[in-house]
């Protein structure tokens, strides 16, 4: 997969901060699918995790949980696409 | 019959906390109910998608777009009960549009990105990540958002939290009290201090009756009792509709219900 991928393509999928999160918390129905890149930027900037869900108002563990825990996977699927697709260009 | 009083302790549009006096912690509890499955919003029902072809199937991108927040146009839109239709009419029902398509780069969908016929109703969140597209995909739906009920499906509830507990009532006996202030150390919403040398407490309404401060008192000048004749109301907004908007609905669903109820029993 590494030949057909391009690196550069790669890594920016990889670094990426915007990434599909669920829409509302799983247990008390809050909002959280517009705080996931809010949170990152605030990490990466070096403000503490702690603090930047504060700032973003999830006040409750569960909502706090889905941030903290959110596992990427639609990069994955994509990756798949992009060889794919290169392989119908090829054709 | 009890004095029936009520106090508005924190408000904002997202949240509000009010204490009734002597309406007990059981009968607030259905205005809560209430609150969580009868009080309308709108939200998006049906999807029709002409064209997928990104990586999220088609029933997946439904159940995020019918979980994103609209703006619900207060008495603008009638619920299924409220008259007979055949599903989709003016009356009832909003279309929205969504189409989006990546071209040399990746794109990120938001649900900024969906357009309405009525202004009114809108995503109140516009940067709700919806799917993302890879160079090549496209994505084209139509999407009918319609009243609704908590009760039906959870998109159409109101509020994320709504909590009703008694009134916490905190005792300090100030003859044994010693000012040792293990309590104040101890609590975990830091309401009690220590002003002018005496224990006072600061806000009442923060006191989740844990008993810590109860367990560390070697002195047993502290105790802490939950008045459940009153009863704090807690209600915590999605955002399509405000608070205090939400209280007062569920409120008039009670009400709605009660006059349905008092037909019944007259035979009308």
């Amino acid at each position: 997969m590494e030949d057909q991928v391009p690196e550069e393509e790669n890594r920016r999928l990889i670094g990426d901060l915007n990434m599909m999160i669920p829409v509302r918390c799983f247990t008390c129905g809050n909002v959280i699918g517009d705080k996931y890149s809010k949170f990152m930027e605030a990490v990466n900037k070096g403000i503490d995790p702690k603090e930047a869900l504060d700032e973003l108002g999830l006040n409750r563990y569960c909502c706090r949980r889905m941030i903290l825990s959110h596992v990427n996977i639609i990069d994955q699927f994509i990756l798949y696409e992009m060889v794919r697709l290169k392989d119908a260009q090829d054709i | 019959m009890r004095k029936i009083s009520s106090k508005l302790i924190m408000k904002d549009e997202r949240q509000i906390t009010m204490l009734v006096k002597g309406v007990p912690v059981t009968i607030m509890n259905s205005v809560r109910r209430a609150a969580i499955s009868l009080v309308p919003t709108i939200a998006i029902d049906k999807v029709y998608v002409f064209e997928n072809t990104s990586v999220m199937n088609d029933q997946m991108l439904a159940h995020r777009l019918g979980l994103i927040p609209l703006n619900t146009p207060k008495n603008k839109y009638k619920t299924k009960e409220e008259h007979d239709c055949e599903g989709e009419c003016p009356e009832c029902t909003v279309y929205l549009y969504l189409k989006a398509e990546a071209m040399d780069d990746h794109v990120i969908v938001k649900s900024g990105d969906i357009t309405s016929d009525d202004p009114d109703v809108y995503p109140i969140y516009s940067d709700i990540e919806i799917v993302r597209l890879a160079p090549g995909q496209k994505i084209e739906l139509t999407m009918s958002a319609r009243m609704g009920r908590g009760w039906e499906h959870a998109k159409w509830s109101p509020v994320t939290v709504a909590v009703v507990r008694g009134e916490p009532k905190v005792r300090i006996f100030h003859n044994k009290c010693d000012l040792c202030g293990e309590c104040v150390k101890v609590c975990p919403k830091n309401i009690l201090k220590i002003r002018e040398d005496k224990l006072i407490v600061t806000d009442i309404y923060k006191c989740t009756t844990c008993m810590l401060c109860v367990d560390s008192c070697p002195k047993e000048a502290i105790k802490v009792d939950i008045d459940e004749n009153n009863s704090l109301i807690y209600m915590e907004s999605v955002g399509s509709l405000k608070a205090e908007d939400i209280l007062v609905s569920a409120f008039d669903e009670i009400i709605r219900k009660m006059k349905e109820f008092t037909k019944a029993v007259k035979g009308e």
